[in-house]
């Protein structure tokens, strides 16, 4: 074998791992890392450097775009996460699975700031594994320009003159739960009678249907490709911002309420550094900064003073009361879940 | 072939096994696996999975998506052969340029690619606003989110598979055969028919076989262009692995493909053999 060939392949590989070493030691010295994994945007620039500060540490930020990628960096064990942010349902899955610490509430007292409604979610009803962190609900957004009928009912979807302008949800559970919720069930129903009538119900609805979207639904709204359809509040507030003739309402039906949590995956290596960051995160007059930055639900009741007028008057983010009082959690629907997943390959293949 | 081939030979084989065998071996395993109800992956084997394929539903999408690869596959070739062709017939200075044109759009990511035809084809795209300012329509077309949009974006992202292997033996063709046949009396037709297409169905095939199978389970495309009934068998596997947790059952339906697809590639180099071509490799 010539070893000159491996020879500068070698060296160079030496040389970049000296390299990579000199300048993660710079950053490094004394100072604890905290490992957060999340949503993208989930948190003010500002605020997390704030944390830096006052606490000598350095917050390592990385992302993810769903609950389940979430889920298979977990159980593909030794994640190095001290933070992460599963949404509702898969706090359920993840509390089964074994995969989230307890919080020390000891040493997170700002999280007794949030409203008694999110105190005992059914996903974690002990709350001892979660804090909500944002919450919405999703509801019908429309646009007056276009759609000048009172809309009030998920009913309204299904009028013939909105055909080919309407946009779903790209999300299995969102879509079917809410024609669940038109026929006057549960959304996360187990009976199949009750499930069929829905996908029925959904079978009519369908071709009116100008795609399912998530990632870009926002911009479908903004650039008026389509008139109405189902949208969380959190991306109502930022369709609201861009296009004033946006319109949300939470359907007299009732609707979905979802959240998105805040919680220390099993075996996090800085675990009493994570919660305390969890109760940086709750003190009131930061997490008003917070959110006025990232524009969600603030559950933090004590963080209403520190808010702005504008922010406290947006109907969008604090759903009323009244509406609240109509939402519904999405629960995990065990081995239903097989079922609804084949009818949304139904729905969305045309067959 | 160690000894022949020595040092130079262990890495092909082992690129092969670290990059192909294995991958598909765990694919193949996991497709026999059991699910729990939480999604996890029992150690338990079962053919549940595959059972639950033969229902019509996912046999249906499973031939929907093979007729839209095959549509693309004839797509590709109708635009791509001649596209090379062309391409061959330049000066050396001028093929690097064309070639370096067919190339260029690999170096921007293909979902960003799609995006971009979203912007160019929407209701207030470029393309219907342009049309309505020149008065040629009042009403916006509907250019996006139907199965056309989606053929189109599949032939645009996959075509430099088809042209650059086209090119390839195009390049290579031994342009004194062509000749004789001129000289023999052909016209540029049937010179064309009976000499530069036979001798260059190698490329076409090769083309033919890269832009199907690419096709077969694409699901950038139908979720980006679609519309609100395109999913076809890529979008189903990939919804396996994301909402349905039901990684055993993707893996089932990935395995399902990928024997379809080798089915068809067989039958279509069935079809050249039985023409009388020479296999490409």
């Amino acid at each position: 074998m010539d070893k000159r060939r491996f020879a500068r392949p070698l060296s160079a590989a030496v040389l970049m791992m000296a390299l990579a070493l000199l300048i993660a030691g710079c950053g490094g010295g004394s100072k604890q890392t905290l490992n957060v994994f999340s949503w993208t945007d989930n948190f003010d620039e500002e605020v997390l450097e704030e944390f830096e500060k006052q606490f000598d540490a350095k917050i390592n930020y990385n992302t993810y775009s769903s609950n389940e990628e979430l889920l298979a960096k977990l159980q593909a064990g030794d994640s190095q996460y001290d933070i992460i942010q599963p949404s509702d349902y898969m706090v359920g899955t993840m509390i089964q699975l074994g995969l989230l610490e307890k919080l020390n509430k000891a040493n997170i007292p700002n999280a007794a700031n949030i409203v008694p409604t999110f105190s005992a979610p059914p996903f974690d009803p002990t709350g001892e594994y979660s804090i909500v962190y944002t919450w919405g609900v999703t509801g019908i957004a429309y646009n007056k320009k276009y759609v000048t009928d009172e809309i009030d009912s998920w009913e309204d979807l299904w009028n013939p003159a909105y055909k080919g302008k309407v946009v779903l949800l790209d999300d299995s559970r969102e879509v079917i739960g809410m024609a669940l919720i038109k026929n006057g069930f549960s959304n996360s129903t187990q009976n199949p009678d009750e499930l069929r009538k829905a996908v029925d119900d959904l079978k009519a609805l369908v071709p009116n249907v100008l795609a399912f979207d998530t990632d870009n639904i926002k911009q479908k709204f903004i650039a008026e490709e389509v008139w109405i359809g189902t949208l969380w509040s959190g991306d109502a507030a930022f369709v609201q911002a861009e296009n004033p003739d946006m319109e949300f309402v939470v359907p007299k039906e009732g609707a979905t309420i979802w959240a998105d949590t805040i919680a220390i995956p099993k075996g996090a290596k800085n675990k009493e550094l994570a919660e305390k960051f969890i109760n940086y995160l709750f003190d009131p007059e930061v997490s008003a900064k917070n959110f006025e930055s990232i524009g969600y639900g603030n559950p933090n009741e004590k963080s209403r003073p520190y808010h702005s007028e504008e922010y406290l008057s947006n109907k969008t983010i604090f759903t009323s009361d009244e509406d609240l009082a109509r939402t519904e959690w999405l629960v995990d629907v065990g081995d239903m879940l097989q079922e609804y997943d084949r009818y949304w390959t139904e729905l969305t293949s045309g067959h | 072939m160690l000894k022949r081939g020595g040092i130079l030979a262990f890495f092909p084989l082992a690129w092969m096994i670290v990059f192909f065998v294995v991958p598909t071996v765990l694919v193949v395993l996991l497709s026999f696996r059991k699910r729990g109800t939480l999604g996890e992956i029992l150690p338990e084997y079962t053919l549940e999975h595959y059972r639950r394929l033969a229902d019509p539903l996912y046999m249906g999408i499973l031939l929907d998506s093979l007729i839209v690869a095959a549509a693309v596959t004839l797509l590709c070739l109708v635009l791509g052969y001649p596209l090379a062709y062309h391409i061959s017939r330049q000066s050396r200075r001028r093929q690097r340029v064309w070639l370096f044109l067919v190339i260029l759009p690999f170096m921007i990511n293909f979902l960003i690619r799609s995006y971009a035809w979203v912007i160019l084809l929407r209701a207030q795209g470029v393309v219907n606003t342009a049309l309505m300012k020149l008065g040629l329509i009042s009403q916006p077309l509907p250019l996006l989110y139907n199965d056309g949009a989606v053929l189109l974006g599949m032939v645009y992202g996959l075509l430099p598979f088809m042209v650059l292997p086209v090119y390839i033996s195009l390049e290579r063709l031994d342009r004194r055969k062509l000749e004789a046949a001129y000289d023999l009396g052909a016209t540029p037709l049937r010179a064309f028919r009976h000499v530069t297409l036979p001798l260059t169905m190698p490329g076409v095939l090769t083309g033919a076989t890269l832009v199907f199978v690419s096709s077969a389970g694409m699901f950038v495309v139908p979720e980006v262009m679609g519309g609100a009934q395109s999913a076809l068998i890529g979008n189903v596997i990939q919804n396996q692995f994301l909402s349905a947790r039901n990684w055993p059952f993707g893996s089932a339906m990935s395995v399902v493909l990928t024997l379809a697809s080798l089915a068809m590639i067989a039958l279509m180099y069935r079809a050249f053999r039985t023409a009388g071509g020479k296999e490409p490799i």
